[in-house]
C-alpha cells in the first residue's frame, strides 16, 4: 500500500530530515512511527499525504508510492481522495466554521455527489455517536471535541490510507478513549493506518508494528508483541513515553514532606461565568500550599485554564481575593505577583532576543543579573538567538527567566508537558523542581500523569 | 507536475489570512478618524501600522496575482465599512501596478517590496476623493454639524490637498514598509519564520 | 437518537441575496445616494438588518443595536445647530454610529448565517472566481482567530505590566504585532497543509451539500432592492 524506496529528504528551513528510508507497509496494517522530538517522523509521515514535496520547500531523492501512485508525480488533489491526515494541533486544522460542513468539506473537494455525502455523514456521526457536536460552531468546541471531528471529517472520506501526526498532543484522558475507538473503527474497515507519536501506549492495542526513528533513521522495527513487553525503563532509554493509560483524576501521590507546618494560600470567592451563562466554576474556599509543586487535574472543560486566568488576575469580572501570609492580593495585585506560563508561549515572547526578554522584566536593567538569570536556567548560550526560534521546551524556560527575573513568587503554568517527549518532559520537571527549590510556589495545570508522578507534589482535583 | 506559475490554495489562504490581519488593524485605527484631525492623519497611520503584516506577506507572494488579489478585498472591504467605492477602484489599479513593481523585483527584492507596499496603499487615500469631488453633497447630508465642523474638515481639505495627501499617503507607505523591512528583519527572519 | 443530516439551509436567504442587500444598503444608507429622496428604502434598509437578526433569534445583540442606532440618531439630531468645536465632534460621531451601524449589524448576520462551502457555492454559480471567494472564506474564518490570539497576547502583556508600552509608543506596537503575526503565521501555515491534504484546489468542480436555491424571502429583498435602485433612478434621471 505504502512503499518508500530509499528516500532522503532536507528541509529548506527545519532541522529534521530524513535518511535513506526503505519501507513498506501492506494493506490493513497499523504502523506506529515513534521516536524522540526531532527524529524524523512527522517528516515521514508528510512524504506519505504529499505535503512533502507538494507543500513544504526542501530536497527529496528517492521514491514514495501509495497505492501505486507516485506521490511526487501526482498533486495533492488526487492524492486527497487516497489519504487523510489528522494534525497534530486542533485549532488550525478546521477550513470551515460549523462542524457539519467540515465533515463534508473534503468530499465536496473530490466533487462527490451530495447524496452520497449526505449517507456517509449520517453513517459516520451516528457510529461514533457524534450527533451532539454537530452544527455547532468549531470556536466553541474545546480542544478534545475538535479533534473528534477532525477525526471524524476523515472518517467520512472514502480513504485507503490514514495518517495521524501527533493526534493525543493536546487531549486528555477521555479524550484519548475517545481516539482509541475512532482508531478501532478504521482498523476494523481495514484502513491502512500510519500515527506518528511518542506518547504510545494507548496505541498497543491496535498497532500491528512499530518503528524507532533517530535523527532521520528507522533504527529498530518491533513487532506489536515485542514493544507491548518492554518495561518503562526501556521505553524511557528510548526517548519515548511510558504511561500507562491512567486518568490523572483518579490518581494520588504521597506527600513525602511533612506538609503540615507549610503556609498556606486561602483563596476566597473565586466565582466566575462567561456572560449569561452558567458559571463555570464556583469556589468558596480552597487551600493552596505554599512553596510547593501542585497539580490541578480534572476533566477537560471543567474550567482549569480559566482557573489559572482568574487566579493571576486576568479575567476582570472575577472578583476573588488571596490572602498570602495575611495580606489580601486583588485582581491587580495578583497580576503584578504571580506569573503564568501560558500553553501557546508564543504569546508572551515580545523582544529580538531571549536576553532582552529577561532584561524588560527587570527593575533595572541590569545585563550581569540578566545572564545570571540565564545561566541558572540553562539559557546563556542563547542569550542573543531570537526567542521565536527556540523549541517548545526552550521557549517555555525563558518565559519563566522572565518570571524569576520580575521577581514573582507563585508561577503557574497551563499544561506545560503537552506534546513533549520523555526527554523534554524530564527536563520541565527538573525545572519545576529547581524553581521549588528557590522558595516559589508552582500551580500546574495537566493531564500528563508521568509530570505529575515526577514532580509533583500535591493534587487538587478540579470539577 | 503541477504548474507552479499557477495560484494554489496555500497562496489564496495566505491572502486571507494577511488581508484579514491589515483588515483588523485598519478599523483599530479607523476607529480614532471620528475625531476631524485624526480623520486626515489616517493617511498616515493607516500606512504605517499596516506596514508590518504587509511586508511578511510578501515573503509569501512568489506568483502573481497576489498582491492584487489582496487590494481588490481590502478595497471592496474599506467600501463596505463606510468608506467610498473610490476605494475599490482605486485599490484595484494600485494593486496591479504594485504586482508589477514586486514582480520586476523578482518577488524578492526588498526595495521593490516597499515600493510596492507603498503604492498598494493608496486606496487609503482614495477614500478621501469623495470629499474633494463631492465636497457639496458630501456636506450636504451633514448640515447638522454645524458651520464650525465643516469649516475645520474643508478648511484643512482644500482641493490642493487631495494630492498633498496622496504623496504624504505614498510617503508614509515607504515608511511604514521601511519599518515592515526593519521589524521583518529583526524578528522574523533572525526567528526564521519568513 | 439517530442522526440525520439536513441538509437545507435555515437562513432565510441565499448568499446571492446577502451580498445584493450589503451592496444596496453601502449605497443608501452608508453612500446616502438619493438622499431625502430615498427616505422610505433609506428608513427599511436601516431597520432590514436588526429584523433579519431577530428572525435567528438573537434577541440580545439586535435590541442593542437598535438601541444604540435610536439613542444616537436622537442625540445627533438634537445636537442640531451652530455647535461648538467639540460638539460637531461629538455629533459627527454619533452620526458616523448611525451610518454603519446597521452595515455592520447586516455583515454580523452574513457572517452567522452563511456557511462557507454555501457561499463558495452560490458564489460560482453568479461566476465569480474563487481566487477571490476562497480567500474571502478565510477571511471569516480568520476574524475570530486573530481576535483570540489578540487577546491572548493583551493578556500576557498585562501580566508582564508592559502593556501601556515599556519605554516608547513603538514598542507597544512591536510587542502587539510580532506574536501576532507569528502565531497567525503558523496557523495559517497549518491550515493550508490541512485544508490542501483534504483536496482544497483553485478552479475546480466542487459539490456542495447545502441544498442552495433562491426562495420566497430571497425574492422578496431582491424586489426591494430593485426598487431601490429604480426610485432612485427616477429621481435621479425624471425628477
Amino acid at each position: 500500500m505504502i512503499c518508500f524506496d530509499n528516500v532522503s529528504y532536507k528541509y529548506v528551513k527545519d532541522r529534521e530530515s530524513l535518511k535513506g528510508i526503505d519501507l513498506s507497509v501492506n494493506e490493513g496494517e497499523v504502523i506506529l512511527v515513534c521516536g524522540p522530538s526531532g527524529c524524523g517522523k512527522s517528516t515521514l509521515v508528510r512524504c506519505v499525504n504529499g505535503l512533502i514535496p507538494h507543500f513544504y520547500e526542501g530536497e527529496l531523492s528517492g521514491r514514495v508510492s501509495v497505492n501505486g501512485i507516485d506521490v511526487s508525480q501526482t498533486t495533492l488533489r488526487k492524492l486527497s481522495r487516497h489519504v487523510g491526515t489528522v494534525f497534530q494541533n486542533p485549532r488550525s486544522q478546521f477550513f470551515n466554521v460549523d462542524t457539519t460542513s467540515e465533515l463534508a468539506f473534503g468530499c465536496e473537494n473530490f466533487g462527490m455527489d451530495p447524496d452520497e455525502i449526505e449517507r456517509r455523514i449520517d453513517q459516520t456521526v451516528n457510529r461514533h455517536a457524534l450527533g451532539p457536536l454537530m452544527d455547532r460552531s468549531i470556536f466553541k468546541l474545546s480542544g478534545g471535541e475538535k479533534q473528534k471531528i477532525a477525526c471524524a471529517s476523515i472518517a467520512v472520506e472514502p480513504l485507503d490510507v490514514i495518517i495521524l501526526d501527533e493526534p493525543s498532543a493536546n487531549l486528555d484522558h477521555r479524550g484519548i478513549c475517545e481516539l482509541q475507538k475512532m482508531i478501532a473503527a478504521w482498523k476494523e474497515e481495514h484502513k491502512t493506518i500510519l500515527i506518528a507519536e511518542h506518547r504510545i501506549s494507548y496505541l498497543f492495542p491496535y498497532i500491528t508494528r512499530a518503528l524507532l526513528m533517530d535523527s532521520g533513521e528507522i533504527v529498530k522495527e518491533f513487532s506489536a508483541e515485542e514493544i507491548k513487553a518492554l518495561s518503562a525503563d526501556d521505553l524511557h532509554g528510548l526517548g519515548l513515553r511510558a504511561e500507562a493509560m491512567q486518568d490523572p483524576v483518579g490518581l494520588s501521590i504521597d506527600t513525602k514532606e511533612e506538609t503540615d507546618k507549610s503556609d498556606k494560600f486561602i483563596l476566597s470567592n473565586m466565582k466566575f461565568s462567561y456572560r449569561g451563562e452558567k458559571p463555570v466554576f464556583d469556589i468558596l474556599q480552597m487551600e493552596i500550599p505554599a512553596g510547593e509543586i501542585v497539580a490541578i487535574v480534572g476533566a477537560n472543560g471543567a474550567g482549569k485554564s480559566t482557573f489559572l486566568r482568574c487566579l493571576c488576575g486576568l479575567e476582570r469580572r472575577c472578583k476573588a481575593e488571596l490572602k498570602v501570609n495575611g495580606e489580601v492580593w486583588n485582581n491587580k495585585k495578583r497580576r503584578q505577583n504571580i506569573y503564568m506560563v501560558m500553553q501557546d508561549v508564543n504569546h508572551q515572547l515580545f523582544t529580538d532576543s531571549v536576553l532582552e526578554e529577561v532584561m524588560i522584566s527587570l527593575d533595572k536593567e541590569d545585563k550581569d543579573e540578566a545572564l545570571e538569570i540565564l545561566r541558572s536556567l540553562d539559557l546563556e548560550g542563547f542569550a542573543d538567538k531570537h526567542p521565536l526560534a527556540l523549541s517548545g521546551g526552550q521557549k517555555q524556560r525563558v518565559a519563566v527567566a522572565s518570571a524569576v527575573a520580575s521577581g514573582r513568587k507563585i508561577i503557574l503554568f497551563d499544561e506545560p508537558t503537552s506534546g513533549l517527549d520523555h526527554f523534554h518532559m524530564l527536563q520541565v520537571s527538573e525545572l519545576l523542581k529547581k524553581l521549588r527549590r528557590s522558595g516559589r510556589t508552582l500551580i500546574i495545570v495537566t493531564h500528563d500523569v508521568e509530570l505529575i508522578k515526577t514532580a509533583c507534589t500535591r493534587i487538587i482535583r478540579f470539577g | 507536475m503541477e504548474n507552479t506559475n499557477r495560484l494554489n490554495a496555500k497562496d489564496l489562504i495566505n491572502v486571507g489570512i494577511y488581508t484579514a490581519i491589515c483588515a483588523v488593524l485598519c478599523c483599530a485605527v479607523a476607529m480614532t478618524g471620528v475625531i476631524p484631525i485624526m480623520m486626515v492623519l489616517l493617511v498616515v497611520f493607516v500606512p504605517i501600522i499596516t506596514g508590518i503584516p504587509y511586508m511578511m506577506f510578501l515573503t509569501k507572494v512568489k506568483k502573481f496575482g497576489m498582491i492584487l488579489i489582496m487590494n481588490v478585498l481590502m478595497g471592496a472591504f474599506m467600501w463596505v465599512t463606510g468608506m467610498s467605492y473610490y476605494a475599490l477602484i482605486v485599490g484595484t489599479v494600485a494593486g496591479l501596478i504594485a504586482e508589477l513593481i514586486y514582480r520586476a523585483g523578482r518577488y524578492q527584492s526588498k526595495k521593490c517590496g516597499i515600493f510596492a507596499y507603498a503604492v498598494s496603499g493608496i486606496y487609503c487615500w482614495a477614500n478621501y476623493i469623495g470629499i474633494f469631488f463631492n465636497a457639496e453633497s458630501y456636506f450636504s447630508t451633514r448640515q447638522n454639524f454645524g458651520q464650525d465642523y465643516i469649516d475645520a474638515v474643508t478648511g484643512m481639505l482644500p482641493l490642493w490637498m487631495c494630492p498633498v495627501l496622496l504623496v504624504v499617503d505614498i510617503l508614509c507607505g515607504i515608511i511604514g514598509g521601511w519599518i515592515g523591512a526593519k521589524v521583518l528583519k529583526k524578528h522574523f527572519e533572525k526567528a526564521g519564520i519568513a | 437518537m439517530e442522526y440525520r443530516l439536513d441538509r437545507n439551509i435555515h437562513s432565510l436567504l441565499d448568499p446571492r441575496t446577502k451580498l445584493l442587500l450589503l451592496f444596496t444598503s453601502s449605497v443608501f444608507v452608508i453612500g446616502n445616494a438619493g438622499e431625502a429622496w430615498m427616505n422610505t428604502f433609506y428608513w427599511i434598509l436601516v431597520y432590514l438588518p436588526v429584523v433579519l437578526l431577530f428572525m435567528e433569534k438573537e434577541w440580545k445583540g439586535g435590541l442593542a443595536a437598535v438601541g444604540i442606532y435610536i439613542a444616537s440618531y436622537y442625540a445627533q439630531r438634537a445636537l442640531q445647530h451652530d455647535l461648538t468645536a467639540v460638539e460637531s465632534m461629538f455629533a459627527l460621531m454619533l452620526y458616523i454610529i448611525t451610518k454603519i451601524l446597521p452595515t455592520i449589524i447586516l455583515a454580523r448576520y452574513i457572517i452567522k448565517t452563511t456557511k462557507v462551502s454555501e457561499f463558495l457555492t452560490a458564489m460560482k454559480r453568479i461566476h465569480i472566481t474563487d481566487k477571490l471567494t476562497i480567500p474571502i472564506s478565510v477571511i471569516f474564518r480568520f476574524f475570530p482567530t486573530v481576535a483570540e490570539e489578540a487577546k491572548a497576547i493583551n493578556d500576557a502583556m498585562r501580566m508582564r505590566g508592559i502593556e501601556m508600552g515599556a519605554k516608547k509608543a513603538s514598542e507597544a506596537v512591536e510587542y502587539r504585532m510580532v506574536p501576532l503575526i507569528a502565531s497567525c503565521s503558523i496557523i495559517g501555515e497549518e491550515l493550508s497543509a490541512a485544508a490542501m491534504t483534504r483536496g482544497l484546489d483553485v478552479g475546480k468542480k466542487r459539490s456542495c451539500i447545502w441544498k442552495i436555491r433562491f426562495g420566497f424571502p430571497d425574492m422578496i429583498i431582491i424586489a426591494l432592492c430593485l426598487a431601490c435602485f429604480g426610485w432612485w433612478g427616477i429621481g435621479r434621471f425624471f425628477v
